[in-house]
């Protein structure tokens, strides 16, 4: 029973200023509306019926790539660099990071996505972020039948570089020459765009 | 305002007013800045350090702040006793599991002039840790100020016709079978 996919067109303005936090789509016409299911199993297929005198074939035929819009950039080695996203994605942007990830929260593998090296390094921290930020809920381990998580402290965080069980208190803070700092965000970060004058610090 | 009364335009210059901050999945910092400008008065152009300008701020569901970065783990803070092996260091969880009023109370008191007039201005600061304000304090309050950080949306808040809308980045190959 191969996937029903029904497609729609929708035309007019398609602008994505919503979901990412710098809107760098362009206006996009014609944009075929996938159904939910379809996305989740292996290709999307069509089911054809051909009635060839006593013989009734039917076959599902995969529709797939022809399907999607044509990213901007279609030169690109990487689909990063195809979309013109190079340094626009952040932690927030989970729309992005959400196509990258298995349902229990780890990174797909490079040579699966395509991405190169450092996007994909950009993008495995951006989802560790946004999975300590709590912006990914439903992407959890499964954890094993029967085990009851210890109650944690729920607390809020955004930015954090480092896991939360493997960092020490700062008990000496040293003079103003010689700081701890507690850094902020990921140095990998440092040559996304921001259009305000102040630079963006991650040394707190 | 030239269309006030002159009594009016006196009352609206010199009361003291009542600030409301929520303070949930915001930075204490960019909280507590925005709390001592306003206990000091320096958002008034009659500002003057000896003429107790400040107003009344009050800050709700400061359990729910939110740090950047691992300053949950990492900030420290310290105190002593005064008396010998008394010097007592706390990380930030320990202390906002202590008192969730805490940690924003430290920062404003920090950010506040070193002066006598500072405790004055601390008591005219209103933590709540949770939304829920008694009356009287309810019927003070003139004006909500916005929050400093825009919260981010988890993925679970979008609807499914923005998930939808957003385009595949990349194409999974015929074989390919998890997810």
């Amino acid at each position: 029973m191969a996937a029903r996919c029904v497609w729609s067109t929708v035309s007019g303005v398609w602008c994505l200023a919503s979901s990412l936090s710098r809107g760098v789509f362009q206006k996009i016409n014609k944009v075929p509306l996938i159904c939910a299911g379809s996305v989740q199993c292996r290709g999307i297929r069509q089911v054809v019926e051909k009635t060839d005198g006593k013989t009734t074939t039917i076959e599902g035929i995969s529709v797939g790539a022809s399907q999607w819009p044509q990213p901007p950039n279609p030169e690109g080695r990487c689909p990063i660099c195809r979309w013109n996203l190079k340094h626009k994605y952040s932690y927030e942007d989970v729309l992005l990071l959400g196509q990258f990830i298995r349902s229990d929260g780890g990174m797909l593998p490079r040579r699966v996505t395509g991405l190169c090296t450092e996007e994909h390094n950009k993008i495995a921290i951006c989802v560790k972020m946004a999975h300590r930020a709590g912006l990914l809920p439903d992407h959890r381990p499964v954890l094993p039948e029967g085990h009851v998580p210890k109650p944690k402290p729920q607390l809020n965080r955004y930015l954090t570089r480092w896991s939360v069980r493997s960092v020490k208190p700062i008990l000496r803070k040293g003079l103003k020459w010689c700081k701890v700092r507690m850094p902020v965000g990921d140095p990998c970060l440092k040559n996304n765009v921001h259009y305000s004058l102040k630079p963006v610090y991650m040394k707190h | 305002m030239s269309s006030f009364s002159r009594s009016a335009q006196q009352w609206a210059t010199f009361a003291r007013s009542w600030y409301l901050i929520d303070a949930r999945m915001q930075p204490p910092g960019k909280i507590s800045t925005m709390c001592s400008i306003r206990l000091q008065g320096k958002h008034k152009p009659i500002y003057h350090a000896l003429s107790d300008c400040g107003d009344h701020v009050v800050i709700m569901n400061t359990r729910h702040i939110a740090f950047s970065g691992n300053k949950w783990e990492q900030k420290v803070y310290s105190s002593h006793t005064g008396y010998p092996g008394g010097f007592k260091q706390v990380t930030a969880v320990q202390l906002h599991q202590k008192d969730p009023r805490a940690i924003i109370k430290l920062a404003v008191y920090g950010m506040l002039p070193r002066n006598l007039l500072r405790r004055t201005m601390m008591q005219r600061l209103h933590l709540f840790p949770d939304d829920d304000l008694p009356e009287d304090i309810l019927k003070n309050l003139t004006e909500e100020l916005p929050q400093p950080r825009r919260i981010p949306r988890k993925l679970s808040e979008y609807t499914q016709e923005e998930r939808d809308a957003f385009p595949g980045i990349w194409v999974p190959p015929e074989d390919f079978r998890m997810k």
